[in-house]
């Protein structure tokens, strides 16, 4: 196995720019092993969401290389990219559930865009949705969920297709201080059962003192790493 | 009473669908591909009873010749009307042939000269009407030279009138073809506006899709389907509502006219009735808008996800 297969995600030297403005992203050079989990924070502003559409493919670098599974993304095509990104799951602050959907149906969809039939994907949806404690409200709208349980069920969406690495961008920004604590304990959960590599970005810094795990700081688009 | 019939039309089963089935823009869409389904289905359908009238007018006018014999010195008239009756009979493809009578001439003078006219000391032109057996079989011309043994006689075929009426009824069905394929054009141009807006309206949808990893070609699939539904429906209700249509205009026609006029505007104009022939055309204007609907919908969807990724 070469040095770049030892890593999940790899960057090196990577810089940001949107047009021609000013760089976003610096310089950036770190990379994630498999089954890791890490906080990204800093200031608003800092370049977290641009770090976070990196990592999600939606954007490409403007200098430097990135790295994913193995693969150089700026050598990729469109559908290469596509069925990179089915090994990325998200979790978005405002949950970005589809209202006229049931809360099993959101967390079906992954499953629903990669061709799976109902019959087959229907007993692990229901299993996952037991396991984030939204079995009793499956067949409930988005719209008569709890700000957590609406996190709850995106996470699962996010996780329902089992994806390598898993983004959340500011996923307890919308619940109270002691829901965000247990949705941070439910990620870690993820994370050490089914081995995900998780990449969690947050400016809360007291939820951050609550769990040991590395922190990536964004501050004016430079990153530190704090183990 | 629509709702229940829409509910009859076909519906994806399994899953709800990802695109919602209510939106505005997708009753907007209904709305416009339901005029516009319904222009087309009455434009079409007025092509259609045009183009059965002429039909019909080109073969009742095709199947008959008249001759027609003025008085000339020296002839007796009755002698040259047998003459060009055995004549007639005698030419092939001719089915019949019967002079009218002094009686039934006059009659056809009536609306020029009056009625209560004695016209018996007046010579008038008389009339044999031939009718033919085979309008493509029957050797008219060699009845034209035969005539010409008969003085003062001459052959109307109504060529000339059969051409002008053809010409009218060519030139409104071409300009009815023309007008659908601005229909159509104009039902194209819609679609990819109501299309355009339906996206952005349903913008969240096609970026949750895009971020769990949906293809261009899923997404546009999805939308696809939503909007094969509406021209369906779109196109159903329109053709509904010109059958209609016609139904009423045949109704109010035989109604609002008296009997003789009616009689008229029917030799005319037909009787608007379309036969199942024209119920037909009109009934392919369904399946026509729904593939109209659902392939401008596609390729602008498509384009509008090329355009935002």
């Amino acid at each position: 196995m070469t040095r770049e297969h030892c890593f999940l995600i790899e960057f090196s030297d990577v810089g940001l720019r949107y047009g021609n403005g000013p760089e976003i992203l610096k310089d950036l050079t770190f990379s994630i092993e498999p089954g890791s989990f890490h906080f990204l924070t800093g200031p608003s502003g800092a370049g977290k969401t641009s770090l976070l559409r990196l990592l999600l493919l939606s954007n490409k670098p403007s200098r430097g290389k990135v790295t994913m599974f193995g693969e150089d993304v700026g050598n990729l095509d469109q559908d290469r990219l596509l069925q990179m990104r089915r090994h990325i799951g998200i979790v978005f602050q405002e949950f970005r559930l589809l209202d006229h959907l049931t809360t099993f149906e959101n967390v079906a969809l992954p499953l629903r865009v990669l061709g799976q039939p109902e019959s087959e994907y229907r007993p692990n949806v229901i299993e996952l949705l037991e396991w984030v404690g939204l079995g009793e409200r499956m067949h409930a709208l988005p719209t008569l969920l709890s700000g957590g349980e609406k996190q709850r069920a995106a996470i699962a969406r996010a996780v329902i297709a089992r994806p390598k690495v898993l983004l959340a961008d500011e996923p307890t920004g919308n619940v109270d201080p002691d829901l965000s604590s247990r949705l941070v304990h439910l990620f870690a959960e993820l994370n050490r059962t089914l081995g995900t590599t998780i990449i969690l970005a947050t400016h809360e810094l007291p939820l951050l003192d609550r769990f040991p795990y590395p922190r990536m700081v964004l501050n004016k688009g430079e990153l530190t790493i704090h183990d | 009473m629509i709702r229940q019939l829409l509910a009859l039309l076909p519906r994806r089963g399994g899953a709800a669908p990802i695109v919602p089935e209510r939106s505005v823009a997708g009753r907007t869409l209904l709305l416009l591909v339901t005029i516009m389904a319904f222009l087309s289905a009455v434009t079409l359908g007025g092509v259609v009873l045009v183009q059965k009238s002429a039909i019909a007018w080109s073969a009742d006018v095709g199947r008959e010749l008249t001759i027609q014999i003025r008085p000339a010195e020296g002839e007796v008239m009755e002698s040259n009307l047998r003459t060009a009756v055995s004549l007639a009979q005698s030419t092939p493809g001719v089915a019949s042939a019967r002079a009218l009578s002094i009686e039934e001439s006059q009659a056809l003078l009536e609306p020029w000269l009056g009625a209560g006219l004695d016209l018996s000391a007046i010579a008038i032109p008389r009339l044999v009407v031939v009718q033919l057996a085979d309008p493509a079989e029957a050797d008219v011309a060699q009845l034209q030279r035969n005539l010409g043994a008969i003085n003062g006689a001459s052959l109307d075929t109504h060529a000339a009138w059969r051409q002008q009426l053809n010409t009218m009824a060519g030139t409104v069905v071409l300009s009815g073809l023309l007008v659908l394929g601005l229909i159509g054009v104009a039902t194209v141009l819609a679609i990819i506006f109501a299309t355009r807006g339906a996206m952005a309206t349903n913008r969240e949808i096609v970026d949750v899709l895009h971020f769990i990893g949906a293809s261009n070609k899923f997404i546009a699939g999805e939308f696809q389907g939503r909007f094969l539904s509406i021209g369906l429906q779109g196109g159903f209700l329109g053709a509904l509502f010109a059958i209609l249509f016609f139904l009423l205009i045949g109704m109010a026609a035989g109604s609002v006219l008296p009997s003789e006029a009616t009689a008229q505007v029917g030799v005319l104009f037909g009787q608007f009735l379309l036969g199942w022939d024209g119920m037909a055309f009109i009934l392919a204007v369904v399946p026509v808008i729904a593939v109209l609907t659902a392939i401008t919908s596609r390729m602008t969807v498509r384009r509008y996800l090329s355009e935002a990724s």
